[in-house]
């Protein structure tokens, strides 16, 4: 691995990172006195006093930023003001259930995803193709809290075989994890379908089809590593659609996760929670967005030499 | 071949049919006519939501609360029905595609007017400027949007103007860097080139011939953002962080009937069909009109 294109994705995602730190300091610093905004509106003058002691509140803004930064920087987030316990506390006991359902919902999406764009890149322009372009048409164009909402409708209040919230067995993970699943699934088989028909018209691959290549060797051994490209970047930024649409799926569903926290923190203008939720989201996504970069770099080494910005689909 | 490049800019001049014309010269085919038939019907509803809807979406009748649908044994004086507070289920989603429509649209054209101008900012000073600028789209590309908006709204509470502003910051990045690209390629071209040493404004040279080339394929973006831009007012107002009661949006009558789906389902699916149905015709006519424009395009997908 190119030490050079290493280095410019790492520094790419850190300012990343510190664009994000900031952007939440300066909404925070924007939106009013943080000490009445991150306090509860009960705090003693005591508590507001150690407060503005404790984030430099009197010093400079340039202080209070670096201040601001350190904190961070050592995980400290500032405190609930529900329960008095760190934010980061609070959230950690979150992440296993979001977790559970947003892996679930990955390989879901893959299972279905990816052989259905191969399929139908193979069969193009016969009826499987048409069958899975209009369900990727529907599953991109369908709400997903609407989504879920039909399929409670149907398998919890009509049949009656699903639970409709809550957590604790396989069967009350199956509709939220089918839920966010299937939208992102129709992005990533739309993908590899034109990813896959891009490489099928390629030279090469004529080259095999005249070399007397079967097939079935063709397409696994020529074709699918030349299209998985495109194909791990869309799965990269589908990671971000699954934190984003987690939200709206764990409230749909009451999924005790990260995301349930972060509607009810919102709702309670619990801050520490939010701005603690928002910097983790940041991280989680600039970490995929590098690891997505770096597979990039190991699956075309041509990318490697081109690490000038590379546009997006 | 030298002798080729030099007439280009005169060929250029040379009027070609504008984008407009190319379009109206196609036949759609039928399930575009019923996209374009749907996305006429909801502006319709939306602009004349006072003639069209039966009652006012406010107006309660706690006589017939919880009325089925007219087609399910309901009374014909209710078409979809009444919710909890006997409010008709029809009027309100009339005025909640209102809410929600109007949402869109002014959100869309904030985030193409800002996101235009940032791009054709960057290509034109290019150096730090550029880099400014596309580190923030890659920034705003790489945060889920629907987090940055609840963190906002969380630090700054609920208010309309707010809410449409910051909807109308989401997707920005693709009109900058759509506009960026194509203002550095039209600037090598000898037209763009040809103008400028005439020696006009580049302001003007900008206003008067890129934009105008550029207005194709932003609408194409305009598709695919709108129906993203809908589903983000939609949840967020689903989850009540979005247009907050009495206002309606079609997100929060999803959300009120959320609370009613084992008695009272038909509250909450119209509204919830009505996003669907409109988010779908926008992806339609989006994929219609990318192979209509894009000639490069045709015979490939």
């Amino acid at each position: 691995m190119n030490l050079a294109f290493l280095m410019t994705k790492l520094v790419r995602g850190l300012l990343t990172l510190l664009l994000a730190v900031t952007f939440v300091f300066i909404v925070l610093r924007a939106s009013g006195d943080p000490a009445q905004m991150m306090l509860a509106d009960d705090a003693s003058a005591d508590a507001i006093a150690a407060f503005r002691e404790r984030w430099g509140l009197d010093r400079s803004i340039f202080h209070q930023y670096l201040t601001y930064l350190a904190a961070i920087l050592q995980g400290d987030f500032g405190t609930s003001f529900r329960d008095g316990r760190p934010a980061l506390t609070v959230i950690a006991e979150r992440l296993p259930a979001t977790l559970e359902l947003g892996v679930s919902a990955l390989l879901i999406t893959l299972a279905l995803g990816i052989p259905a764009g191969i399929i139908a890149a193979l069969k193009h322009g016969s009826w499987v193709d048409q069958a899975t372009m209009s369900f990727t048409i529907l599953g991109h164009s369908i709400p997903n809290f609407f989504l879920g909402i039909l399929l409670i409708l149907l398998f919890s209040i009509t049949l009656r075989w699903l639970p409709s919230s809550g957590t604790g067995s396989f069967w009350h993970l199956l509709m939220p994890a089918i839920t966010l699943g299937t939208a992102a699934s129709a992005t990533v088989a739309r993908f590899t379908r034109s990813s896959m028909l891009n490489v099928l018209h390629q030279p090469f691959m004529r080259t095999a089809k005249a070399k007397g290549i079967p097939h079935r060797r063709r397409v696994i051994g020529h074709a699918l590593p030349n299209a998985a490209i495109p194909v791990v970047t869309v799965v990269g930024m589908r990671i971000g659609g699954l934190i984003g649409g987690a939200v709206t799926i764990e409230t749909v569903f009451a999924w005790p996760g990260v995301g349930l926290l972060l509607v009810n923190a919102v709702n309670q203008r619990d801050l520490a929670i939010v701005q603690g939720i928002v910097l983790l989201i940041a991280l989680t996504m600039v970490t995929v967005n590098l690891i997505v970069d770096l597979t990039y770099g190991w699956l075309d080494p041509r990318v490697e030499l081109h690490t000038k910005r590379k546009a997006k689909a | 071949m030298s002798r080729h490049d030099a007439v280009t800019p005169m060929m250029l001049a040379r009027r070609r049919p504008g984008w407009l014309t190319r379009l109206w010269k196609t036949r759609p085919p039928l399930v575009i006519g019923l996209c374009v038939g749907w996305l006429v019907l909801i502006v319709v509803a939306a602009l004349g939501a006072e003639l069209l809807a039966p009652y006012g979406y406010a107006q309660q009748n706690l006589l017939n609360r919880l009325q089925p649908p007219a087609v399910l044994g309901g009374t014909a004086e209710y078409w979809l029905g009444t919710d909890n507070l006997g409010r008709d289920v029809l009027s309100r989603v009339i005025y909640a595609m209102r809410t929600s429509i109007l949402i869109a649209l002014m959100s869309t054209l904030i985030g193409a007017t800002v996101g235009t101008l940032l791009g054709i900012v960057a290509a034109h000073f290019r150096g730090w400027v550029d880099d400014l600028i596309m580190l923030l789209v890659d920034f705003q590309a790489s945060i889920p949007f629907l987090i940055v908006a609840l963190a906002v709204l969380a630090f700054f509470g609920n208010n309309f103007i707010l809410l449409v502003v910051l909807i109308g910051l989401f997707g920005w990045d693709g009109y900058a860097r759509i506009a960026r690209g194509l203002v550095l390629s039209t600037s090598s071209q000898g037209y763009a080139f040809a103008i400028r040493t005439l020696g006009v404004h580049p302001a003007k040279v900008y206003w008067r011939h890129v934009v105008p080339n550029m207005l194709g394929i932003i609408m194409v973006q305009v598709t695919l953002n709108f129906p993203e831009i809908i589903l983000l007012e939609t949840s967020l107002s689903f989850l009540g962080l979005g247009v907050q009661p009495p206002g309606t949006s079609l997100g929060l009558l999803l959300g009120e009937g959320r609370n009613y789906l084992a008695t009272a389902w038909w509250i909450g699916v119209p509204a919830g069909v009505v996003i669907f149905l409109t988010t779908l015709a926008i992806s339609l006519l989006g994929d219609w009109l990318r192979d209509k424009l894009d000639p490069n395009l045709q015979g490939k997908r």
